[in-house]
């Protein structure tokens, strides 16, 4: 009886706080806040029922049936049968958790290098959409950022080689580079043939070997642009496969009057070894950037 | 079995360690020896490459520069393909620095050559305007320590079991061999003439004449490891 006083004071309190706090906004015709307090009524009245219950049951109930055989220094345990409830949701639980670690998990697992493929394919079609169609200065112009970040480290920011510790890619192609092709042979850029050294170079007009002087007039013509002295020379015994203006033929050998899109990429690709020192292949760029960095390497010597 | 572990705590105690320590190692160990094994195209490193590192590591490089790439876009585009655990198989200890006061160097060797290198070592804001790395001159001059490098070459083939001397498979099917010297003498006999190509590429009058007296300078030692670093 004392715990049904008890509730009811409680229920009583409950509600007083809760009109306290929202009472003074509810009302003569405010439907929803009738009835909401009609709700938390019923809560309070449902849960100290449900309390009552409980202690009183702890109370008045005594535990009976037959003792399991174990013994805690006197404390012994019934042998209670499971509750049907807590069995069932073992099971499923148990179902639950087999399923979970052969497929649940392992088919739907974080994984770090998923999310990297997905951020760069989503990264790349975004690229290959925006980038698809550049013109010319567009394509110069990522070409120079591309060149910034990727080549000037050894090429310098002016893309002058930095006094000779690289290629200076405002011209063409360097006195002693001709020379030490010519002397050493090529085969930088993977073609078919590579290039002789000077043991195998012919000059048509005299039907010999190439000479000393011959290799200085034409590193020099070659390197001034192919201007001046030296397109005799040149004519005999270079033009078969780098072109009667040296421009270079496809599939045979690069050019060597000037810069173009294709063998940038050519170089980019294979890496190479001359005069200077060795660069090495890139594979960092992709096709667009590749074209990009050729437009820009080219236009330098324009 | 289970009455007598109730009974006595402390064998109790004892087979809750050894049932936890067991489920443990059931599911760590089989992702750890999948991610340590060397990854195809790992190779160990040759008498010289490891004298390098040793030079590497003396120089404290691992300070300013890391040796991990981590699996981001910004990180893929400039330093190239992401680590994997695989690839430090043989880094005893792994360099992976903490820091990047410098770029990244973990396929360092894919981007740089070895005049660059020599350049860049010699005087750093030559090649680079503004870099503040400082300049390492003495590694022109100073030896490399060829004797410690082949130590630890026949320690961690003896105690690891380091494949040298044996073919190790390489991503394109091929399959190449990284040579352990038998002797003291043999080992240096071989880092010198990996020196002698390295040093054919530089263009350092001093270290050209070092190497050519059977003497192999540090800065010939790192290049080479820089070099393997792909």
């Amino acid at each position: 009886m004392k715990l049904w006083i008890g509730g009811a004071i409680f229920v009583a309190i409950l509600m007083g706080i809760t009109w306290m706090m929202a009472g003074g906004d509810i009302g003569a015709n405010d439907t929803m806040g009738s009835l909401a307090m009609l709700g938390a009524l019923a809560t309070a009245v449902i849960a100290i029922f449900v309390s009552i219950k409980y202690v009183r049951q702890i109370q008045e109930e005594k535990a009976g049936g037959d003792l399991a055989d174990e013994n805690w220094d006197g404390i012994g345990e019934y042998k209670n049968e499971l509750p049907m409830g807590w069995a069932l949701l073992f099971l499923a639980t148990t179902i639950w958790a087999v399923w979970y670690y052969l497929v649940g998990y392992p088919l739907n697992a974080y994984s770090q290098i998923g999310e990297y493929n997905e951020e760069v394919a989503i990264h790349d079609s975004e690229f290959a959409g925006k980038h698809a169609n550049m013109d010319m200065q567009t394509l110069v112009k990522m070409g120079e950022s591309v060149f910034i970040v990727q080549c000037s480290q050894c090429h310098g920011l002016a893309a002058d080689g930095i006094d000779g510790k690289a290629a200076n890619l405002n011209k063409r192609i360097e006195e002693n580079g001709v020379r030490h092709a010519i002397m050493n042979g090529a085969n930088n850029l993977g073609y078919a043939a590579p290039m002789p050294d000077r043991n195998g170079l012919f000059n048509m007009n005299t039907g010999a070997l190439i000479t000393d002087a011959e290799i200085a007039t034409v590193s020099k013509y070659v390197a001034n642009g192919m201007k001046g002295a030296g397109e005799d020379v040149f004519q005999g015994t270079c033009a078969a496969c780098h072109g009667s203006d040296g421009k270079g033929m496809e599939f045979v050998a690069p050019s060597i009057a000037d810069f173009n899109p294709e063998l940038v990429a050519t170089v980019l690709k294979h890496g190479k070894k001359g005069a200077i020192g060795a660069m090495p292949a890139f594979d960092l760029l992709n096709e667009q950037q590749i074209k990009a960095v050729g437009a820009y390497v080219t236009s330098l010597s324009k | 079995m289970f009455h007598w572990l109730e009974k006595h705590p402390f064998f109790f105690a004892v087979a809750v360690f050894v049932t936890i320590a067991f489920a443990g190692l059931v599911e760590i160990l089989p992702n750890f020896a999948e991610a340590s094994r060397p990854t195809i195209g790992t190779k160990p490193y040759s008498t010289l490459e490891l004298a390098g590192r040793h030079v590497y590591i003396k120089n404290s490089c691992n300070a300013c520069h890391s040796q991990l790439i981590r699996p981001f876009k910004s990180e893929t585009d400039r330093y190239g393909t992401y680590s994997l655990s695989g690839e430090y198989a043989y880094d005893r200890p792994f360099l992976w620095g903490s820091k990047r006061t410098g770029p990244d160097l973990m396929r360092i060797g894919n981007v740089r050559t070895t005049d660059w290198h020599e350049n860049h070592m010699w005087d750093p804001s030559g090649v680079i305007p503004g870099s503040i790395m400082p300049a390492y001159r003495w590694m022109f001059a100073n030896e490399a320590d060829v004797d410690t490098a082949y130590a630890e070459q026949v320690t961690v083939n003896k105690v690891f079991n380091v494949p040298y001397n044996k073919p190790i498979p390489m991503k394109d099917g091929s399959t190449e061999i990284v040579m352990m010297g038998a002797s003291l003498d043999a080992a240096k006999a071989e880092a010198l003439a990996d020196a002698k190509v390295i040093a054919a590429d530089m263009k350092n009058q001093d270290v050209k004449d070092m190497v050519a007296s059977g003497k192999i300078p540090e800065i010939v030692a790192l290049i080479a490891y820089l070099n393997s670093l792909k």
